[in-house]
C-alpha cells in the first residue's frame, strides 16, 4: 500500500518491487506450509550444508532450497524421486526467483510405505486386543497432571489458559519435547517413561507431590507428517504401558492416528483434552455446598420430628400419674357414693322393717289387748295364768284390766277335758 | 492411583445416597444420626479433595526432569 503511493510520485526501484512481491506472497497463506507433490531434478547439495534442486512434473517447474538441518532427507531421495515436500514460497531478491523453502520432503513411495506400516500396526493391535481393552477413566479430580507436549507451543499456551480458567493452580507438570521431526517418537517415549516413573507413590513421596495420575500427551495441528510420531508403534506402546490414563491430544479432524486409537481418551484438539478432563472448581463446590446444606437439613428436620415427638410423650408421660389418680379419685368417690346409696337404701329397708316389726309388736302389746276387753290373769306372785288347769279352787288371784288390777278368788274349775 | 481415582468419585456418589436417603425420611434415629455422620465425613473427603489437586506448575525439558529424577533416585539409592 506505500508501494502504491510510491508509484504515484515516481517510478519504483526493481530492488524495492521484488521486495514487495516478497512481501505480498509471504503473506498469502496458500503459499505457506503447502505440500506439494512432485519429481526432484538438478538435485545439488553444497559444502554449506544447504541442499538446492528442482521440483518439476510435465506442467511446471520451481527452484527449490532446503536450509541446512532443516529437515531430515531420505537416504533414497535422488535424481528423478517422486517426492512430497511442505514448503513456503520465497522469493529469492537478488535474483528475482520465486522459490520453495522446503520444511520436510518425502519420497511417495516411502510415504506409502509409512500408510502401509501404520495398517499393519492396526491391525497388529487388533489382533493383540489392544483396541479392545478396557479403557481407564480418569481420575474425577486430577491431582497431578503430566502434559507432554512442544515447550512454548501454542497448543501448551491454550492448555495452560482453559486449566486456569477452570481449576486455577490445578498442580501440573509439563514435559517439553519435540512433537514433529525425527527426534519426536523417541523423545515422547522418554517422557512417557518418565510419567511412568512419576505415577510411582514412591517417587511421588520423594518429590513431595501426589503421583501422576493423568497424562495428556499432544500437539497442535500440523500435516499428517508433521503428526507421524503419533503414528508410531513405539510411541503407542508406550502409551498402552502407562499405568495411569492417557489422553491422545493431537489436533486434527480428519485422519484418526493410532495414538487417539490406543488412548484412554481421545481428544479432538489440546484445548479439548482439558475440556473434557478438567472439571469445574467451582461447579464442584458449589455442588458440595449444597449437598452440605441438604445433609443438615435432612438430618435436622429427622431430629426435630423425634425431638418433637419426644417433647409430646414428656408431656404425656408427665400428666399421665394425674391422670390415673384422678381416675382412681373418681373410681372411688362413685364406689363411695355407690355404697353410700347401697347403704342409705340398706337403712331406709330396715326402717321400714322396723316400723313394721313395731306396729306388728304394738299389735299384739298386752295392753291392746287389755284395751280390746281382754283381761290378763296373774297369781299373787305374778306369774301370768295361761291354764285353768293350773289353778285351784280358792286360790286367790289377780285380773289385770286396761284401767286397773282387781283382785279375785278361784270358786270352780272345768276344764275342756271334762 | 487407582486409590485417588475412586477417592472423590465414590465419596461424592456415597455422599449423593446418603443425602437422597435422610431426605426420604423414616429412618431411625440411629440411623439418621450414622449417616449424618457419614455424610459429614464424605463432604470433607470430597473438599479436601478439591484442595489436594491444587499445587505447583512445574514446566521442565525433558532432560532436565529426566536429570532430576535421575538425580533424586541416586540419592534415595545411597
Amino acid at each position: 500500500m506505500t508501494g502504491r503511493a510510491e508509484v504515484t510520485t515516481g517510478p519504483l526501484a526493481v530492488g524495492q518491487f521484488v521486495s514487495l512481491v516478497k512481501r505480498t506472497l509471504s503473506h498469502e497463506p496458500m503459499f505457506q506450509r503447502q505440500s506439494i507433490k512432485g519429481e526432484v531434478s538438478q538435485w545439488k547439495s553444497y559444502p554449506s550444508g544447504h541442499t538446492y534442486f528442482t521440483l518439476r512434473d510435465d506442467d511446471g517447474q520451481l527452484s527449490a532450497v532446503i536450509w541446512k538441518g532443516r529437515c531430515t532427507i531420505h537416504p533414497s531421495i535422488k535424481e528423478g524421486t517422486e517426492v512430497v515436500v511442505t514448503a513456503s514460497l520465497d522469493v529469492y531478491v537478488k535474483r528475482g526467483n520465486i522459490q520453495l523453502i522446503v520444511e520436510r520432503i518425502e519420497p511417495v513411495n516411502t510415504l506409502g510405505a509409512m500408510e502401509e506400516a501404520k495398517r499393519m500396526l492396526i491391525e497388529r493391535l487388533r489382533h493383540e486386543g489392544e483396541l479392545d481393552r478396557v479403557r481407564m477413566r480418569p481420575p474425577f479430580v486430577p491431582k497431578h497432571i503430566a502434559i507432554i507436549t512442544g515447550a512454548g507451543s501454542a497448543a501448551l499456551a491454550d492448555m495452560h489458559r482453559l486449566i486456569d480458567n477452570r481449576w486455577p493452580g490445578m498442580r501440573r507438570t509439563v514435559i517439553g519435547v519435540l512433537v514433529q521431526g525425527e527426534r519426536a517418537p523417541e523423545e515422547i517415549v522418554r517422557a512417557l517413561a518418565l510419567t511412568r516413573r512419576m505415577a510411582r507413590p514412591e517417587t511421588a513421596e520423594k518429590r513431595s507431590e501426589p503421583p501422576v495420575d493423568l497424562v495428556i500427551v499432544g500437539r497442535g495441528g500440523g500435516s499428517p507428517e508433521d503428526l507421524w510420531a503419533f503414528n508410531l508403534e513405539p510411541v503407542v506402546r508406550a502409551i498402552l504401558a502407562s499405568p495411569v490414563p492417557v489422553v491422545s491430544a493431537v489436533g486434527h479432524e480428519s485422519d484418526l492416528l493410532v495414538s487417539d486409537l490406543v488412548a484412554d481418551v481421545r481428544a479432538s484438539t489440546p484445548s479439548n483434552a482439558i475440556e473434557r478432563c478438567i472439571p469445574v472448581r467451582a461447579e464442584l463446590e458449589q455442588w458440595l455446598d449444597e449437598l452440605d446444606h441438604r445433609l443438615e437439613h435432612a438430618a435436622r428436620r429427622t431430629f426435630g420430628d423425634a425431638r418433637q415427638r419426644l417433647v409430646s410423650l414428656h408431656a404425656r408421660l408427665k400428666v399421665a400419674p394425674l391422670a390415673g389418680i384422678n381416675a382412681a379419685k373418681r373410681t372411688l368417690l362413685a364406689q363411695q357414693s355407690n355404697l353410700n346409696r347401697a347403704t342409705e337404701q340398706r337403712f331406709s329397708r330396715e326402717r321400714t322393717r322396723l316400723a313394721g316389726l313395731e306396729a306388728a309388736l304394738q299389735a299384739i302389746h298386752p295392753r291392746r289387748v287389755l284395751e280390746r276387753g281382754y283381761a290378763m290373769t296373774q297369781t299373787e306372785d305374778g306369774t301370768v295364768i295361761t291354764k285353768a288347769g293350773s289353778l285351784a279352787v280358792g286360790q286367790a288371784f289377780n285380773l289385770h284390766f286396761v284401767d286397773g288390777t282387781a283382785e279375785a278368788a278361784v270358786t270352780d274349775i272345768h276344764t275342756k277335758e271334762e | 492411583m487407582t486409590e485417588n481415582k475412586t477417592t472423590y468419585n465414590e465419596a461424592a456418589l456415597r455422599l449423593e445416597a446418603i443425602v437422597a436417603a435422610l431426605e426420604r425420611g423414616g429412618l431411625g434415629l440411629d440411623e439418621t444420626l450414622k449417616l449424618y455422620e457419614e455424610g459429614a465425613l464424605l463432604l470433607k473427603t470430597c473438599q479436601a479433595e478439591l484442595i489436594a489437586a491444587e499445587g505447583r506448575l512445574n514446566e521442565l525439558r525433558l532432560e532436565d526432569l529426566e536429570h532430576e529424577l535421575q538425580t533424586q533416585e541416586a540419592e534415595s539409592n545411597q
